[in-house]
């Protein structure tokens, strides 16, 4: 694999997102990296960019799973340490614990799917905003695509070519 | 295309372009005008009503609020219930119809959201103001201690504590997930540095790559998947809290169906309250628009319905049984001392949304935001009847009393509507109350090329 000390970014911006899945499907035929910013998920962008399923869910079903034993341990357990006769109930009556048992289940598998969430899409996100410009939350799709030095030029040209409004160079991996 | 700035008047041919959606809500957040600041100065003064009602309880005893016997609870249970179940409506409006891919949701869920939170803030209040020993109130929790003691799991009012907490945990999140990419889309167009530096932390520097997008749509479909059996289940809990007791009129089945309907009824009226205003003001009709209040209209008939079932089924499930204590109590609501309460109940609950059947009404949007007002007092009234009228007429004539209204009590309910209008003014100013990526997800995108076959 070549050094990546001349590894540059090349930034196509967009307005029309035909444009930007041309621009995409160019830079997996070349297998070069590139990143795609759009103001709003769309399922075209995704099955060009990536088609397998996020590892979210398994976050969820964890934490879910976790909040489960947790509620009904919680309850099961502190009954049986202080023990009340409550209307001739069991002293572990699992139906009347099957609310607390499940708002945990709930609880605990919703923060684990934001923490998933927090975590997988590297936010907060300081340092990884290579090729950003503020118009793509807006209304413009961005294309940044890596490449060794040597190609800029023929990268440049090629998202000119599809019809990019603006290109621009960067440095960086 | 996209991105000319237009002084064209936009006619209902001219679909909405992204640039535009973005506009229209970031105007929202112009530096407020007097308008703004008089409304918050409103609702600081009757939080301040309130504060001081509730200082004034801590201080002199809960004798001061109308609580006394037989009416152990009287309208801060009955105000509690009434914020936890426009809370309800919120998620319903969010998470439900998202996972039922109902477009009509598009323009109001960031709204419904926001009123969700705040209301079960406001409705978390509750169960502290009405307790007499305010300080006490961490003996709700499980907490190790001294006295090895824990508390009641069997109990529905603590299953109410955990259903309450989660359920503003998880809205809270839900909320702050979906509103991250807007706030990325109000920090890419903030000019003044304040503002850029509140949105810049808050959005936790979301930049909307296709990874990003990816891990994010797969988590809001999870949390709405949570959040849809919560919208059922807590207010389930609530309603427990009255029907896992033997008080008559309580003591019923019907209760949980009976409670998360009715609270569908009033979040959605609340819904119409709050938009009909934010819509004129902010100028959002190109975006809000007449098939949205239809449709809001129409899920409140349905809930209308359901409820005035729910009371036929009330009444003749008291007759049908034959129990002397459960008829008594039923007798006592229409034709008894409190009567007005139940007939007011009747007319603003079950007759009055009748009218909605008429097409040209439900777009009326005057009557509608007097239709919406009238539905919220009634379904007040309708936990004042569940609660005050049972325990004012129970099963031997030493239970039987009036609740006593005591202006601490009008205050504290006063305050409660003054802090929730505070946080909905705080957060209509300074984060985007219309949710601008999901409205331009539902907008074609824009294409150089028209789209040769669907997929």
């Amino acid at each position: 694999m070549a050094s990546t000390k001349n590894y540059r970014a090349v930034v196509g911006v967009f307005s029309y997102i035909d444009d930007a899945l041309e621009a995409i499907k160019r830079a997996r035929l070349e297998k070069l990296d590139f990143r795609v910013y759009s103001p709003v998920p769309h399922h075209e962008l995704e099955d060009a960019t990536m088609p397998k399923k996020s590892p979210v869910r398994f976050f969820t079903i964890l934490g879910a799973i976790t909040g489960l034993v947790s509620g009904f341990a919680l309850a099961i357990l502190t009954s049986l340490d202080y023990p009340l006769r409550v209307s001739a109930k069991p002293i572990a009556a699992v139906p009347s614990f099957i609310v607390v048992g499940f708002e945990c289940t709930i609880l605990f598998g919703g923060l684990a799917t934001f923490l998933g969430l927090v975590s997988l899409c590297r936010l907060p996100d300081v340092f990884r905003k290579l090729g950003f410009d503020p118009r793509f939350t807006q209304d413009k799709f961005g294309v940044v695509i890596g490449c060794p030095g040597e190609q800029v030029d023929d990268v440049v040209a090629g998202l000119r070519e599809i019809g990019a409004d603006e290109v621009q160079v960067r440095d960086g991996i | 295309m996209s991105s000319k700035a237009d002084a064209i008047i936009s006619t209902d041919e001219k679909p909405l372009t992204y640039d535009e959606v973005n506009r229209t809500v970031l105007r929202m957040l112009d530096t407020p005008t007097w308008r703004w600041y008089l409304l918050l100065f409103i609702n600081l003064c009757l939080v301040g009503v309130g504060a001081f009602s509730w200082t004034r309880q801590i201080l002199r005893g809960i004798g001061e609020s109308g609580k006394s016997h037989p009416s152990m609870w009287g309208v801060y249970i009955t105000t509690f219930v009434f914020w936890v179940g426009i809370a309800h409506s919120g998620t319903l409006i969010s998470a439900v119809l998202y996972l039922f891919r109902a477009k009509f949701r598009m323009p109001i869920y960031r709204l419904a959201e926001a009123m969700t939170v705040f209301a079960v803030l406001t409705a978390g209040l509750f169960p502290l103001i009405h307790m007499g020993r305010v300080w006490f109130f961490y003996w709700l929790m499980p907490y190790p201690n001294q006295r090895a003691l824990w508390p009641n799991f069997k109990s529905p009012l603590l299953w109410d504590v955990f259903a309450v907490s989660t359920y503003l945990t998880i809205s809270s999140t839900f909320f702050i997930v979906g509103l991250i990419p807007d706030i990325a889309v109000a920090r890419d167009g903030a000019k003044s540095g304040f503002r850029k530096l509140l949105y810049g932390v808050t959005s936790l520097g979301w930049t909307g790559n296709h990874k990003q997008w990816k891990h994010y749509t797969s988590a809001y479909l999870f949390f709405a998947a949570l959040a849809t059996p919560l919208v059922v289940s807590v207010h389930s809990v609530v309603s427990w809290d009255f029907a896992m007791s033997i008080v008559p009129g309580w003591h019923a089945t019907i209760f949980p169906p009976y409670f998360v309907a009715g609270a569908i009824f009033s979040g959605v009226a609340m819904v119409i309250t709050l938009i009909i205003p934010i819509r004129a003001i902010f100028g959002l009709e190109r975006i809000v628009e007449p098939k949205h209040f239809d449709a809001m209209c129409k899920l409140i008939l349905l809930t209308s319905s359901v409820l005035f079932y729910a009371y036929v089924t009330e009444f003749y499930t008291a007759w049908f049984s034959n129990n002397p204590y459960e008829r008594a109590q039923f007798y006592y609501r229409p034709f008894g001392d409190q009567a007005i309460a139940f007939w007011g109940m009747m007319f603003c609950n079950c007759f009055a949304p009748l009218v909605l059947w008429y097409k040209p009404l439900r777009t009326n949007l005057v009557f509608l935001f007097i239709m919406s007002i009238i539905i919220n007092i009634g379904m007040w009234l309708e936990r004042f009847n569940i609660i005050v009228q049972s325990l004012a007429h129970e099963y031997i004539p030493y239970s039987w009393g009036l609740y006593n209204f005591s202006w601490v009590d009008v205050g504290i309910i006063l305050g409660s509507f003054g802090w929730f209008g505070m946080w909905m003014t705080l957060f209509i100013k300074f984060f985007p109350a219309v949710s601008i990526t999901e409205i331009k997800e539902i907008l074609p995108a824009p294409r150089r090329r028209a789209q040769v076959g669907h997929h």
